[in-house]
């Protein structure tokens, strides 16, 4: 690291995701109310005197409409934060949450801020992926790029690392029975915020898109998503130019085996450690190091693997140095092809599962997974953790922690 | 240029420009400029009918004048004009209605497009579309922004982008014309009529009407435009940037206000304009295909003398070749060995009959009637042309030849449809060596419109005529070519496809060969044709092709098709099985990389690419040096329509061309040394490159 000021994490919070459709629970909750809901659960449990606070940093990725116009600075006015606590909200597709505690620790590393709450939202219910519109599927990068839909990546990757459908299966229905353990072993209970009505009614207490019912025959069943648009909507033939080599893609993603829609909203305190603990914080852990990379952007989703290498590599670790990961399940190739490459044992990777089992709140994902690391190292009485997860466009991110 | 007209309000412009045709250039825009302020002056005038002196309203731009400019910012200019003069004909206060009394192409389109209404003569032969991007260019007279608008972009995407040309009938159906008339009368009463009643017109554009269909910018416009794209790719591989051009103008143009939207289309056409695949293409699919179909510098007659043509062998080719002649109006007796295939001709030829679903029901039975079948060689007596098709096979046809002339005239005509075979050898079994020639038609010969003629050494020039005039009325485009072994586009074909088995079997990874065939947009990629040839009908042909020249085919790629045709019982698609397994999804066979007898020391898709380029450049080289191609405007036209040559090279000379010829000849030598002499620059290469020559002078129609 630098010569500046460490930065720690002392807490972290987070909804329970609620499944990102009409009969989700948390449908009629607007992200606004998600994202203040995790800002006051912050603020109260730790008595955080948030005229302290000098910037939030939101990751969101659907920024339009009801998540639209900076949510951020909204949702701190909203959850009565001190007029004095600014806000700002970012977008790097699905590494928004992860990107945002990123941010918040490079400010503070570079001793610019001093305590700044990080975290991200989305309310897939209500905001449909992919309704701000967008650069990337415009005809001319198309044309230019090749840039295809991230399902038609995924199964590329699979087709280029040979995971096949049922490694793939066999990886959700993991991350289905681990989901489930670890919510019923408490696992979650640290982090997790029930969300209320205006009442103070619970309207969503624990996950709700895990499956209990899974079984490796229904997945069998499950039609590949992605191969319709892939052979005769020709976009299978856009990779070409990039992977000329790849005759046919297999199509073996579907929505079994990749991350669930889901809603929720999550937030966590960064700041100095001597900042911190004037304000009678426990430093739970130290941000070791940060790293986002820019990979091949038709396969777009193979990023993890440069970006662990480039966090590794900051923070002077190997491999071996880490005790658990959370590799984000965007799709089961994705999880799968990463662990091939750095020969991690299942033991040490997602231990709670994944975004198969628990849902993918876009903008929120890798904040939360950072939090769900933390907890599990604390748990197991172990010290370091690294979160990574692929990114649209064709990036990569990491983040390395290591417990006090 | 003009002349006006006008009668109770309803001023009607005629442009007729100097010539047969309407065809927009300085002079049409000056017309059209002065003859709309003269219609504007009339007093009491209530609207304006726009209509044509000659016989097509407009067949769009001056091509002459798109082929010389290379500058940018000089062909912007040009179509801003034309432009602001179609935007002032839009707005000028009274309606104006196109009268579509003949057809209106690309220009000709837009022009119409930029009135408020659309009336056409109900008629087969006219017709409307905007072909712009198969000539390498994009509509640049606001058609990529007025369709759009006019018909929502998926409507609007399939004209533009796929480069259709309409019938009226289909054109009315999709809403690129308005209303249909039965005469011209009608045309001009129809648009007076809706001059009338509609004095306030308005362009869609100019009231704020959005596009019918998925409104730009929404999910669902760009969702639709995505797989737009994806198509495109898919289909051209990345070979047409006009065709990409014409989705960018639509995506981008719609998402800004109508003049904007005109401005981006103009600067996207003023860089496919100036490109110099534009050139390339225009001057192969307009000014050569144009002097070919001309049948500029050949013998003419305006009597070919043909009636009855008889057709020897009734197979797929036979059949169909029946089929085009009597759609054409000849009598024709289709002649076979075996009942069988007479039932099956019969059969094809009720199906093509049955397809022509816009001729009424009496002409295709009068088609079908002038056909009939036989088994016996004395229903031939009375033929004025005989074409033979039956086995590629120097004895059998033979004896079909002196058996046949038994029954024919003194004056008859004797036309062999070999693909390969010289005809001087085949003439040898003619009585009459000066009345037989080569005529080589491509499969389905419905669809494919080349005629390959072959001039035997003792054909005689009236034999040639007559074949010239025959091939235009069954509307065929007709190269002539002297005589050899393979004539010119079978050697094309064949150095491609037996390229892409010896790359094979240098090693290079059958996929990559594949798609390297793709990337340079041949029509086909090469071991696929190969299985549509079937493997043991191009064996037979090495085979024949070792006879007649005497020279051993020793390549690797030769020895790995006998392989896989007698170890391996692959022989092709219509076997089941041959380079792909057609059972399930058609794949490249696994055990096709085992019949590698090296390992390349370099590979990949552009290396792959250019060396089957560049062994049919040599192959063309060759047939030019032994005299076989005769005009080099043939070479062009017969390797793009005949045997799927790239079309997004303007044909194997403009491709030389580009790569200029001493670069290339270097080049060619380097892959002699290492490949094998098929690879050798000709003479004539060499001779052009050391003079500095090319084929085609830049900025030279031909």
């Amino acid at each position: 690291m630098g010569t500046g000021p460490d930065a720690w994490i002392f807490d972290a919070v987070r909804t329970p995701r609620g499944r990102g459709k009409e009969n989700g629970s948390l449908y009629g909750v607007k992200p606004l109310d998600l994202l203040s809901g995790v800002l006051v659960a912050l603020r109260d449990r730790n008595g955080l005197d948030t005229t302290q606070v000098d910037d939030v940093v939101v990751g969101c990725v659907t920024q339009v409409g009801d998540q639209g116009a900076c949510i951020a600075r909204t949702a701190v006015l909203t959850a009565g934060y001190s007029t004095d606590a600014p806000g700002v909200t970012l977008n790097r597709f699905c590494a928004s949450g992860l990107e945002a505690v990123n941010h918040a620790a490079a400010m503070v590393a570079s001793g610019f801020h001093e305590l700044v709450i990080a975290g991200g939202v989305e309310s897939m219910s209500r905001v449909k992926m992919g309704s701000d519109g967008g650069a990337l599927f415009d005809p001319q990068v198309i044309f230019e790029v090749g840039a295809v839909p991230q399902g038609i990546s995924a199964d590329l990757l699979a087709t280029l690392r040979g995971v096949t459908r049922e490694e793939a299966d066999a990886f959700a229905l993991e991350s289905q029975r681990k989901a489930v353990a670890a919510t019923d072993a408490g696992a979650f209970r640290r982090s997790l915020i029930p969300v209320t009505d205006v009442n103070g009614e619970v309207l969503l207490a624990v996950d709700e898109f895990p499956r209990r019912d899974a079984t490796l025959a229904g997945l069998a069943k499950l039609s590949p998503s992605f191969q319709v648009m892939g052979e005769q909507f020709g976009l299978d033939a856009l990779t070409r130019n990039a992977y000329p080599h790849v005759e046919r893609i297999r199509h073996i993603h579907h929505a079994g085996n990749s991350s669930g829609i889901v809603d929720g909203a999550t937030a966590m305190i960064v700041g100095q450690r001597r900042k911190g603990e004037s304000l009678g914080l426990r430093a739970r852990a130290r941000i070791r190091s940060v790293a986002v990379v820019g990979d091949e952007p038709v396969l777009m989703l193979d990023g993890p693997i440069p970006a662990t290498e480039k966090a590794l590599r900051k923070a002077g670790m190997t491999i071996g140095d880490i005790d658990l990961f959370e590799v984000n399940e965007a799709f089961a190739a994705v999880p799968l092809a990463w662990q091939r490459h750095f020969g991690v044992p299942d033991d040490k990777l997602n231990v709670h599962g994944g975004s198969i089992a628990l849902g993918h709140p876009l903008g929120a994902t890798g904040a939360m997974l950072l939090g769900t690391v933390l907890d599990a190292l604390e748990d197991r009485g172990l010290s370091t953790g690294l979160v990574t997860l692929c990114v649209g466009g064709g990036m990569g991110i990491a983040t390395i922690i290591e417990r006090v | 240029m003009y002349t006006l007209t006008h009668d109770d309000g309803i001023v009607t412009l005629t442009l007729a420009m100097p010539g047969k045709v309407n065809k927009i250039n300085r002079d049409f825009a000056e017309g059209l400029n002065r003859g709309l302020d003269e219609a504007l002056a009339v007093p009491g005038r209530k609207g304006i009918v726009l209509a044509t002196g000659h016989r097509d309203f407009c067949v769009g731009a001056d091509l002459d004048m798109i082929f010389g400019m290379r500058d940018p910012a000089e062909i912007r200019a040009v179509t801003a004009g034309l432009n602001q003069l179609l935007r002032k004909l839009e707005t000028c206060g009274v309606p104006v209605v196109a009268a579509l009394t003949g057809s209106a192409l690309g220009g000709g389109c837009e022009v119409a497009l930029a009135c408020h209404h659309r009336v056409a003569l109900d008629d087969a032969t006219v017709q409307i579309g905007l072909p712009e991007v198969n000539l390498g260019v994009i509509p640049g007279g606001g058609g990529t922004q007025r369709l759009p608008r006019l018909l929502g972009i998926q409507a609007a995407l399939e004209i533009i982008a796929q480069a259709q040309v309409l019938r009226v009938a289909k054109a009315k159906k999709v809403g690129l014309v308005d209303a249909l008339a039965p005469t011209r009368e009608a045309v001009f009463d129809a648009a007076k009529v809706w001059i009338l009643a509609n004095p306030g017109a308005k362009q869609p554009w100019d009231k704020g009407t959005k596009p019918p269909g998925p409104q730009p910018g929404s999910e669902e416009a760009r969702n639709l435009l995505l797989i737009a794209a994806a198509m495109l790719e898919k289909k051209t591989a990345g070979n047409y940037p006009a065709a990409e051009a014409a989705v960018r103008a639509v995506a981008d143009g719609l998402a800004v206000n109508f003049d904007t939207g005109v401005a981006i289309e103009g600067r996207l056409f003023a860089k496919l304009v100036a490109s110099d695949q534009a050139k390339d293409m225009l001057r192969t699919f307009w000014y050569h295909k144009s002097a070919v179909e001309r049948q500029e510098g050949l013998p003419k007659l305006k009597d070919a003398r043909f009636n009855k043509v008889a057709i020897l062998g009734a197979g797929m080719m036979g059949a169909g070749l029946g089929f085009v002649c009597a759609q054409r109006g000849y009598t024709v007796v289709l002649k076979d060995i075996r009942a069988e295939a007479l039932v099956g001709a019969r059969a094809h030829c009720e199906a093509q009959a049955a397809a022509l679903k816009h001729l009424p029901e009496a002409e295709r039975a009068a088609i079908l009637a002038r056909i009939s079948y036989t088994l016996d060689l004395a229903d031939l007596a009375g033929t004025d042309l005989v074409i033979e098709a039956v086995v590629e096979d120097v004895a059998v046809k033979a004896r079909v030849t002196a058996e046949v002339e038994a029954y024919l005239g003194e004056d008859a005509v004797f036309a062999s449809n070999t693909s390969a075979i010289p005809i001087s050898i085949l003439a040898k079994a003619s009585k009459r060596p000066a009345n037989f020639i080569g005529m080589h038609f491509f499969s389905p010969v419905e669809k494919m419109p080349l005629l390959e003629i072959i001039v035997g050494k003792e054909t005689s020039e009236e034999t040639l005529a007559r074949a010239l005039s025959f091939g235009s009325r069954i509307k065929k485009t007709s190269i002539v070519v002297n005589d050899g072994y393979g004539f010119y586009t079978t050697r094309l074909f064949a150095s491609y496809i037996l390229e892409g088995c010896q790359l094979v079997a240098e090693g290079h990874d059958p996929v990559l060969v594949e798609w390297a065939g793709r990337k340079t947009g041949m029509a086909v990629p090469p071991l696929k044709e190969f299985d549509e040839v079937t493997l043991t009908l191009g064996l037979h042909a090495f085979e024949g092709r070792e006879a007649v020249t005497g020279q051993p085919l020793d390549l690797d790629g030769v020895a790995l098709v006998r392989a896989m045709v007698t170890e391996h019982g692959r022989t092709g698609k219509a076997g089941g099985k041959g380079f792909y397994d057609y059972e399930g999804e058609r794949r490249i066979w696994p055990g096709l990389r085992a019949l590698a007898t090296a390992t390349p020391a370099k590979t990949g898709v552009d290396y792959l690419a250019r060396r089957l380029l560049l062994v049919q450049a040599a192959e063309v080289a060759r047939a030019l040096d032994e005299g076989i191609v005769r005009n080099w405007r043939d070479a062009e036209v017969g390797a793009i329509f005949g045997v799927g040559f790239a079309p997004n090279t303007g044909g194997p000379l403009a491709w030389m061309d580009r790569q200029g010829l001493p670069a290339l000849v270097e080049e060619l030598r380097a892959l002699a040394a290492e490949h094998g002499e098929r690879y050798a620059p000709a003479p004539i290469l060499v001779g052009m490159a050391e003079r500095g020559e090319r084929f085609f002078a830049e900025g030279a129609p031909g």
